[in-house]
Order: C-alpha cells, then structure tokens, then sequence
C-alpha cells in the first residue's frame, strides 16, 4: 500500500531524449504537454469564423471566456504591471488544469516540484526583470533601502523566498490534498471520497491556481511601480 | 526504511532538464494562446466596439440630419400657412370687391330695367286707352247699327250719304 502510494506520489521518467547525453522526460512533462494541446486545440477550435454580428455560441462562450479571465486577471496587476495579463491568464489556465488533472487519470504536474520550481522562477525572474526595465537598474536597487537601509537584508532575502513560498506552496497543497485524498479513498472508498474529492481536487485545486498568479501579480504592481 | 528510501528517490528529485522544460513549455503556451486566443478574440470585440460606435455615431448624425429637416419643414409649413392666410385674405377681399362691384351693377341695372318698365307701362297705358277709344267708337257704330235695326251697311252709308248731300 505504502509502496502504490509512493509509486502514485513519484515522477516517473517517461522516455530519454538521446541528446547532451540523454535527455529525461518526465510524466509531468508529457502531462504538460498534453494540457498545452487541450489548451491549444481548444483555442484554434474556439476562434474559429469570429464574427462581430450574429455570433455563434461557441464564439459567445470564448468572448465571455476571455472577458472573465481578464477580469480575474485584470484585479490583481494594477498600473504598468498590466502588460503581464496575457503571462498570468496562461499560467493561471495551467495550474488550473494541471492541479485538476488528476481526476482525468493523468498525473499532476504540480505534484512534480520540479514543475513547481519551473514556474516559481519564471515568476521571479519576469518579476526582478519588469522591475529592472520599467524602474531602470538604479531605482530598482534603490528600492533595496526603501522605507529604510535597516529593512536591505530582508528585502534581499525576499529574491529567495518570495519564488521558494511560491514553489512551495503550490507544491505542498497539491501533493498535501493528492495524499489526503489517497489516504481517504483507502479508509472509505465508496461515498466521503467523492465529496472530498470536489473541496481537494477542484476547490484547492483552483484556488491554489488563483493564489499563485494572484502573488504573482502583486510582485509584479510592486516591482513596476 | 523503504519508505524513506523511495521518497528520497522521486519525490523531491530535482531535475534542471524538467525545469527547463516547463520553463519552455510555458513560454510556448503563453505564445501560442496569444495568437490563437487572446489575439483573435480581443480584436473581434475591438471590432464589434468599433462597428457599434460607428453605428452610435451614424444614428446621432441621422437623428441631427431629421432634426434639421424636420425644423426646415416646420419652415417650410409655417411659410404655406401664412401665404395661405395671404393669399385668403387676399382673396376674399377680391371676392368682397367683385361682390360690391357686381351688387352695385345689378342695383343700377335694376333701376334702369324699372324705369323701363316704368315708360314701357305708360305706353302701354296709352296705347291701350287709344285702342280702348277706337274699340268704344266700333262698339258704339256697333250698337248704333244694332239700335237701328238690321240696316244694310252700305245703305246706311248710302242713307247717311243722302242726308248729308240732303242737309246740303
């Protein structure tokens, strides 16, 4: 039981690209790669013959898609940061469907801190950069003594652990709410599973989604600003 | 023990090749929803946008457009209604005039057709005396000869003849 459960909890290597002496490709990657169909097929399929008069439903639900999903997106950056909408909506699509992946039988990617980290420094790196390029190099490193020089050691800690919660956090709810749920199904299979399973696998499951971008995003209206 | 073992083994393994898949992953996602999704459909609602304020925008200036024409043809309608009014005025003041002019000529074509009338009546008044004197002389000729019984006409002219020359 122990062993299914880890074996479930692991990152299998998937195959190996014979390139810089064997490339790995994980699980996490494949399922990556999946979702980057889904996402892709659906939005060339959905876009297709937009019209601006007697639109169809498909066209109707895509519109209403991405007009939500701007004003999600949209309150949480704020002035200058507002660029980076269309980079959150993608990466909040992808946590989303990668949290809740599991219940198609695939294994999440967010499980794999691998993936995790991926994210948590892209986030940081664009954060440190727009905040390079919109404030130029010296009022960034000015913003190191602002309110005050006392306060430098933790605004330079920040770099660190800002990303590392970020990671974490991500990391530590899917794979915490992915044991929960193993650990449930295996006391009462039939019944408490499956309403469990809507709180851990879409509720937690989107709002971790919701907060990594959200966190995001407010790095990123500091940082411009 | 083996529990740890296999935790130590996959779960937190990292692997640079993963990160820097994902990290490609998602710039190609981002990239590829950008153009398949993000790109289109912001323009179609652009374009809806543009359509509709030109739609908004060609409905003032038609709703201007009626406007001035409707004031042009309240104008139009006021400038009838008083030429209207004139060419009444007008008109029946020209009727008034003909009425007057054409009373006065039949008051004074009537006052002529009496005094006519009124010469015409005496000559017939005299006329008809004259004839009444001339039918009163055949009637008293008439009653004469009646009176004198069923004398022959022309023996009364004979006789009457007779006495004259005898009277001579």
């Amino acid at each position: 039981m122990t062993e299914e459960l880890m074996e479930k909890l692991g990152v299998k290597k998937v195959f190996t690209i014979p390139l810089f002496g064997g490339i790995p490709v994980t699980e996490s990657i494949v399922v990556t790669w999946i979702i980057m169909a889904v996402f892709i097929i659906l939005a060339i399929v959905m876009t297709r013959g937009l019209r601006t008069r007697n639109i169809s439903k498909r066209q109707a639900f895509i519109e209403w898609v991405v007009t939500k999903l701007d004003g999600i997106v949209g309150g949480m950056v704020h002035g200058r940061a507002t660029v980076f909408k269309e980079y959150l909506i993608t990466v909040l699509l992808y946590i989303g469907l990668a949290n809740i992946v599991g219940i198609f039988g695939l294994k999440s990617p967010t499980k794999d801190m691998n993936i995790t980290i991926a994210l948590a420094l892209m986030s940081i790196v664009l954060v440190e950069a727009a905040g390079i390029i919109f404030l130029g190099i010296k009022r960034r490193l000015h913003k190191f003594i602002e309110p005050t020089p006392v306060i430098l050691p933790i605004n330079l800690m920040e770099i660190v652990t800002k990303p590392l919660s970020l990671c974490m956090r991500l990391f530590g709810n899917v794979i915490g709410a992915f044991v929960i749920m193993a650990l449930v199904e295996i006391v009462v299979p039939i019944g408490i599973p499956m309403v469990l399973s809507v709180y851990f696998d879409f509720f937690d499951g989107f709002l971790q989604a919701y907060v990594f971008v959200f966190l995001t995003g407010l790095y990123l209206s500091e940082a411009v600003e | 023990m083996q529990g740890i073992i296999v935790l130590d083994v996959d779960m937190i393994d990292i692997n640079i090749w993963s990160i820097l898949f994902t990290v490609i992953n998602l710039a190609i996602l981002f990239v590829a929803l950008r153009f398949f999704l993000f790109k289109p459909v912001r323009n179609i609602i652009a374009k809806r946008q543009e359509e509709a304020d030109a739609a908004a925008k060609e409905a003032e200036e038609r709703a201007a457009e009626a406007d001035r024409r409707k004031a042009e043809y309240d104008k139009a309608v006021a400038k009838t209604e008083a030429e209207r009014e004139q060419i009444l005025a007008e008109a029946r003041k020209q009727a008034d005039d003909e009425y007057r002019k054409m009373l006065a000529e039949a008051r004074s074509e009537a006052e002529i057709i009496k005094k006519d009338a009124s010469t015409e009546g005496e000559k017939r008044k005299q006329r008809i005396i004259s004839e009444a004197g001339k039918e009163i002389g055949d009637m008293i000729a008439s009653a004469t000869t009646k009176i004198l019984g069923n004398v022959d006409e022309s023996k009364l002219y004979d006789a009457f003849l007779n006495t004259m020359e005898d009277e001579k």
